[in-house]
């Protein structure tokens, strides 16, 4: 695909360690990982629960801090970073989606879209066609006006992964996006964004233990006991194919041992 | 737009904060309510002059009580939102806002509820303490003259003052916990029970035993030593030091005993094995551990509440029925005057028990002066409070009237009582009664009074005379309980006294408390007296040390307020 011609690294991860707990007590989430993102990539984290597939994106994503190592997005160590710039970045390079959509109960859709906007202090005209634009492309315009809990689950997931797109970020970080979500509209989800990795070139990091969601990214990095244990390159397979060759690298690990997926 | 998204934050968050900002308005309302008590006082028409000092000096420390309370719903409050919204603060520094605008936010949010509040609290407490003027005034025996709607700057400025430093204090504990806490803890807070200690059951169960015993030998203090503010002069310091030391104990102990009570109960309730495996019980009793921290904590600050509130609305109505018993009995007439003798010998003895506005009663002399006379004609105000400050002549107003001149239990020029309530209680093989406890009683000895006067009292009063016989005395004494008690055990004994050589016999066994009083007065004007027959008085020449004139004004006069 498109990343052997336009390698411009977006995330390098260097020698990434986190160690939880104290004294007698210590748990390494994640062991010397290091990998590189290219600008435009859709990539998959796989892992089974406790492997720190969601240690690994939290630490890319600034929630939480590294032991040791680097992370540099578009070049800044954000390991590094000050509180203050840490919001500019947040602000400014990433968006988020969680596994539950984590919107807020008080907003309707269209408010909570706009927050990051509003947090960024964008003028209110903008705000408003930036969030129509994002809404037609993720197919919510007609719940903008809704509060979350009168949506479905698809749609609320639908509505965050706007609030994380809204911005233009230089990375969307995704947890388990579909983690919650019925087979109905987890496809539909992972098509938006598979749609939007295409169309806009946006770089796409996304944490899944679900062979079938991964199978929509362009490359899946296998986590296991908090090292990478391998990757896979979709290539120009279809998506199909690429799916039958993540289940034997799943089937591969789970037959060593660890937890089925 | 910070404005904007903390407005709508209070509004949509409504149900959340509703608990909040009842609690505070609750606070409020209570807190100004309170301290217009003494105003309230003054609306109802009571006017006793000692009772707005007394009043003033226990509000005062109640204030500062209840302003801890207040406090402390204020940020149990304030924390019941913060964990319910902790996550939403992480989101929104996830989403790119900074910590200071997030803390920003949170005060603008602050402000809003604390703003409603205030004003709704004082809204509603402005309407408490209307309606608290009739049961204030009821309480008191009065009526309310003229009610009219009040309002009491005092209680607002404090009240105000109260708010300030409680919204400060809140918002410094929020920002604190926004600083402190990492992202991570916060997008996952709701995850989260309280952090729990696993209390080591043995350890619990001492704690347990230790609250126990804490309260329990506070108690025990507290029945033997007793309120320290009847403790004499000297013992007083001495007397609250050791109160703070039976309060410090009460304190911690009723926290170390819900410490513990929590620690172990979950221990129990699951070693229980046939209860804990029943239906929800597992379920419930982790529940109750999930919140064992705060659990305790409130607990022992409720269990502290009630008692304060058991004790201080118990106290108050005994003090008010007790006073309106007794006001009766120490206002015998409608108007009194007193004259204080002195000797050159005893002028600085006598300053110190003397009350300032009484100064000009003081006379130097050592033979009775005859009141009515001295004061008849002079236009002496008949009321010192009379707001009009007219002047009214005795002459004018009074209809019936009777003096009591009484006399010290040593001749002139002596110093040693011949009559003193130590020497009867030896006589008796008692105790001295606590009541006597810190007064001047002994140095002064029992006073001396004439039948005649008493009987003429007496008669005023529409009681039958005693006949008291030259061997004969008769004990009187207005204070009540210990007291009377005491000098009806006296007298029913038939235990004699000895007054200038003279043994005398009692005239009775019972020493009436109804006649007794000497003069009007708040809290009783005799702490014991002899009366015995005329002649035998003049006989004595005894020291004079008051007179008083007692008046029934005549008919025409409008009784209004009296003089004490």
């Amino acid at each position: 695909m498109q990343t052997t011609h336009m390698a411009t690294p977006v995330l390098e991860v260097a020698h990434l360690e986190k160690v939880y707990g104290a004294l007698g007590n210590v748990t390494r989430a994640l062991n010397d990982v290091s990998f590189t993102v290219n600008r435009g990539e859709f990539v998959g984290i796989m892992g089974a629960s406790g492997s720190g597939k969601s240690t690994l994106l939290n630490c890319v994503s600034t929630i939480d801090s590294a032991t040791s190592g680097t992370i540099r997005i578009n070049g800044q160590d954000v390991t590094r970073m000050k509180q203050a710039k840490l919001s500019q970045f947040r602000r400014e390079e990433l968006g988020f989606i969680f596994q539950d959509s984590n919107l807020l109960d008080t907003l309707t859709a269209r408010e909570n879209i706009a927050l990051p906007l509003t947090i960024a202090r964008t003028n209110s005209a903008e705000i408003s066609t930036r969030v129509q634009d994002v809404a037609a492309r993720l197919s919510i315009s007609q719940v903008l006006d809704k509060y979350p809990y009168q949506m479905s689950g698809g749609q609320q997931q639908r509505v965050a992964a706007a609030r994380a797109l809204v911005t233009d970020p230089t990375m969307i970080m995704a947890d388990e996006p579909t983690g919650a979500l019925d087979s109905k509209s987890a496809r539909l989800l992972l098509e938006s964004l598979e749609a939007l990795n295409r169309r806009l070139r946006a770089t796409v990091l996304m944490v899944t233990h679900d062979s079938f969601a991964a199978s929509y990214t362009s490359r899946v990095l296998f986590i296991r006991d908090g090292k990478i244990f391998t990757e896979l390159r979709r290539g120009d397979t279809d998506r199909r194919e690429f799916f039958d060759r993540i289940m034997e690298v799943v089937a591969m690990m789970g037959g060593e041992g660890s937890d089925a997926l | 737009m910070l404005c904007k998204l903390a407005w709508g934050n209070v509004r949509r968050a409504g149900r959340d904060y509703l608990v909040y900002l009842l609690t505070l308005t609750l606070g409020v309302t209570v807190f100004y309510a309170f301290n217009t008590i003494s105003m309230q006082v003054d609306i109802a028409g009571i006017d006793e002059e000692g009772l707005a000092q007394v009043m003033g000096s226990m509000l005062g420390d109640l204030t500062y009580f209840l302003a801890g309370v207040m406090a402390f719903l204020m940020v149990y409050a304030n924390n019941f939102i913060m964990k319910r919204r902790k996550k939403e603060f992480g989101l929104y520094q996830v989403l790119g806002m900074g910590r200071g605008r997030v803390a920003t936010i949170m005060a603008l949010e602050t402000v809003i509820v604390s703003v409603v509040a205030f004003v709704a609290g004082i809204v509603l407490g402005v309407g408490l303490s209307q309606l608290m003027t009739f049961f204030t005034a009821s309480l008191f025996k009065t009526q309310i003259a003229n009610f009219h709607f009040f309002f009491s700057v005092h209680a607002f400025n404090l009240t105000l003052v109260c708010m300030l430093v409680m919204f400060v204090l809140t918002l410094l504990l929020n920002l604190r916990a926004v600083r402190r806490t990492k992202l991570i803890e916060l997008m996952g807070a709701e995850r989260r029970n309280e952090s729990i200690k696993t209390r080591n059951p043995w350890i619990a169960i001492a704690i347990f035993a230790v609250g126990v015993v804490l309260v329990g030998v506070a108690y025990y203090r507290l029945l033997r030593d007793g309120f320290p503010l009847t403790a004499t002069d000297s013992k007083l310091q001495e007397a609250m030091s050791q109160f703070g030391i039976t309060t410090a104990m009460v304190t911690v102990g009723t926290f170390a005993l819900f410490w513990g009570l929590s620690g172990m109960l979950i221990k129990l309730l699951q070693s229980l094995r046939s209860v804990y495996w029943r239906g929800l019980n597992m379920f419930t009793v982790r529940q109750l551990a999930a919140k064992v921290n705060t659990v305790c904590f409130s607990m022992g600050v409720i269990a502290m509440l009630l008692f304060l509130a058991i004790t201080s609305v118990t106290c108050g109505m005994s003090i008010a029925n007790v006073m309106n018993e007794n006001l009766e009995r120490y206002n015998p007439v409608d108007v009194s005057q007193t004259y204080v003798y002195y000797t050159p010998d005893t002028l600085d003895y006598y300053k110190e028990y003397v009350n300032p506005p009484e100064a000009d009663r003081m006379v130097l002399a050592d033979t009775t002066v005859d009141l009515y006379p001295a004061w008849h004609g002079k236009g002496k105000s008949v009321d010192n409070n009379d707001e009009t400050g007219k002047k009214v002549n005795i002459a004018d107003v009074a209809g019936e009237h009777v003096q009591i001149d009484s006399y010290l239990s040593y001749p002139l020029g002596g110093s040693n009582p011949s009559v003193t309530p130590s020497e009867m209680c030896k006589t008796m093989g008692e105790k001295l009664p606590k009541a006597f406890g810190g007064s001047n009683a002994d140095a002064m000895g029992l006073f001396v009074t004439p039948a005649s006067q008493y009987n003429k009292l007496r008669q005023m009063m529409g009681e039958e005379p005693v006949h008291i016989g030259h061997d004969q005395y008769l004990l009187t004494c207005d204070m009540g309980g210990e007291l009377v008690d005491m000098y009806t055990k006296y007298m029913a004994g038939g235990h004699a006294l000895t007054l200038g050589g003279h043994e005398l016999k009692p005239a009775t066994d019972k020493s009436d408390e109804d006649t007794a009083a000497i003069a009007n007065s708040a809290m009783g004007s005799n702490p014991g007296t002899v009366v015995v027959a005329d002649e035998l008085l003049s006989q004595l020449n005894l020291q004079p040390y008051s007179s008083s004139l007692l008046v029934k004004t005549g008919d025409g006069y409008d009784r209004g307020r009296r003089e004490h």
